[in-house]
């Protein structure tokens, strides 16, 4: 049980990781630039809302296959399989929580009033400054629940995880996964336990969630 | 002290909105007032270049826009100080950092100096919203003058001002324009900013820009002789 919970733990964080260095600049260019495809970019990047977990679990194992482009490279640098493994299961976590990640911080960019960035720009602000000393201070709070939904969306997969990772038990068997085998198994007592805590980390995830929106972040009243 | 230095000769549309402006000045202070809508405040923009406009523009002896050559300096490179309506102060800055937002590095002396002057030396440590409406707008005063720009547009910097020391601001910034011997184009429907600060007064009136004529002769040298003026009426 604590085996498949530390898996959980390591995925959901190397995820969180990775999803915020693609979600922040996936996020400003959603947020303010126009471009053709602008829209088809959107509908992907929200798909996993809607598509069954399988039905991505399925793609993605076929894009990462040994046959495959991507699979075949990682095989010939790494020298191990990229499916059924926890790398796959990093690449399967990061398309699933995708729109978890970026939309917080697009609308968070969105958010920002127009009057502060015309100010960075006759205050003679470059690109670097703007980003990182009005627009990130500005959308903090979206980063934060952006961070907080990717940990808790990723501590929740079952479905996708179930069909990149395969349940190699102290390799890929996740929280969720070991939780079912439980309840398989009948082992009531330890199936309560992980339910509970999985529960747990959920609640106080959204929570933070939920404290980020209300107070947002250090903002007090702009003038 | 260049001949000239100063060029405006641009239009630009803005919904219903014609503005069109032509104008030639030495680096002065100049009071623009104008009724609601007449296009004042669309005028800065296009001159901060937050606005597309169409012409020419030579501000403080540099060139901003030139439509014909196909040049524009976007607004980053024109190193104006600008006071908007809204202050934009960010709120999770003390004042001190807003001042120098963006700035390579801290200049303590002027950073002193220009809190002196607007009267904001205890704020700088704080935040923003511990901030009256009033002392906001000095701060940005200050924040527009501390990276030194070359011209300076102020849409009626002094609204949330009490009088007393509204009078003590008026003189320090038309000092302070002397000094740096800038164009200073300021937004105002107070009678006293005219007064005390122009050497010229606009008046736009439906986009048009219709008399620049000298406020008074403390300009300095003649300066009837260097306005050029195109009534549009």
């Amino acid at each position: 049980m604590i085996e498949s919970l530390l898996i959980s733990l390591q995925l959901a964080l190397v995820t969180t990781v990775i999803l915020l260095l693609i979600a922040l600049p996936l996020a400003y260019v959603l947020a303010f630039k126009t471009f053709p495809g602008r829209t088809a970019l959107e509908v992907i990047v929200a798909l996993p809302l809607v598509l069954p977990p399988t039905v991505l679990g399925y793609f993605v194992l076929v894009m990462i296959a040994p046959d495959s482009i991507v699979g075949g490279a990682w095989q010939s640098i790494f020298d191990s399989s990229l499916a059924f493994s926890f790398s796959g299961m990093v690449v399967a976590s990061v398309l699933y929580s995708l729109p978890f990640a970026v939309q917080p911080v697009q609308q968070a960019l969105r958010a920002i009033p127009v009057n502060w960035l015309e100010m960075a720009r006759t205050q003679g602000l470059n690109l670097k400054q703007t980003l990182l000393q009005v627009m990130l201070p500005a959308a903090k709070g979206g980063v934060l629940v952006a961070a907080a939904l990717s940990f808790a969306h990723t501590m929740g997969e079952f479905g996708v995880v179930l069909m990149v990772g395969g349940s190699i038990p102290g390799e890929t068997k996740v929280a969720s996964i070991a939780l079912f085998d439980m309840v398989e198994m009948q082992q009531t007592d330890q199936a309560w336990i992980l339910a509970l805590i999985l529960l747990a980390v959920s609640f106080v995830m959204l929570s933070l969630v939920y404290m980020v929106n209300r107070h947002g972040p250090d903002m007090g009243v702009s003038q | 002290m260049k001949s000239e230095s100063n060029r405006i000769k641009i239009t630009a549309r803005m919904g219903a909105l014609a503005l069109q402006v032509d104008a030639s000045f030495l680096n002065a202070f100049i009071i623009i007032s104008g009724e609601n809508g007449a296009g004042k405040t669309t005028l800065l923009r296009c001159l901060a270049g937050l606005e597309p406009a169409g012409g020419q523009l030579q501000l403080g002896g540099k060139m901003y826009l030139d439509s014909t050559a196909g040049f524009e300096l976007s607004p980053q490179q024109r190193s104006l100080g600008c006071v908007w309506t809204d202050t934009a102060l960010l709120p999770w800055l003390s004042i001190e950092k807003n001042i120098v937002l963006g700035a390579e590095s801290m200049d303590t002396a002027w950073l002193a100096e220009l809190a002196e002057m607007f009267e904001i030396t205890p704020l700088m440590q704080r935040k923003p919203h511990m901030l009256s409406t009033g002392e906001a707008q000095r701060v940005a005063l200050a924040r527009a003058i501390y990276k030194r720009p070359s011209g300076l547009l102020l849409d009626e910097p002094f609204s949330a001002q009490a009088p007393a020391i509204r009078q003590r601001l008026r003189l320090r910034l038309k000092s302070m324009q002397e000094h740096l011997q800038i164009p200073v184009l300021m937004v105002s429907h107070d009678a006293e900013d005219a007064h005390v600060l122009a050497h010229q007064h606009w008046h736009i009136r439906q986009g048009k820009l219709l008399t620049s004529l000298p406020h008074h002769s403390r300009a300095g040298g003649n300066p009837d002789q260097q306005i050029k003026v195109m009534f549009h009426d």
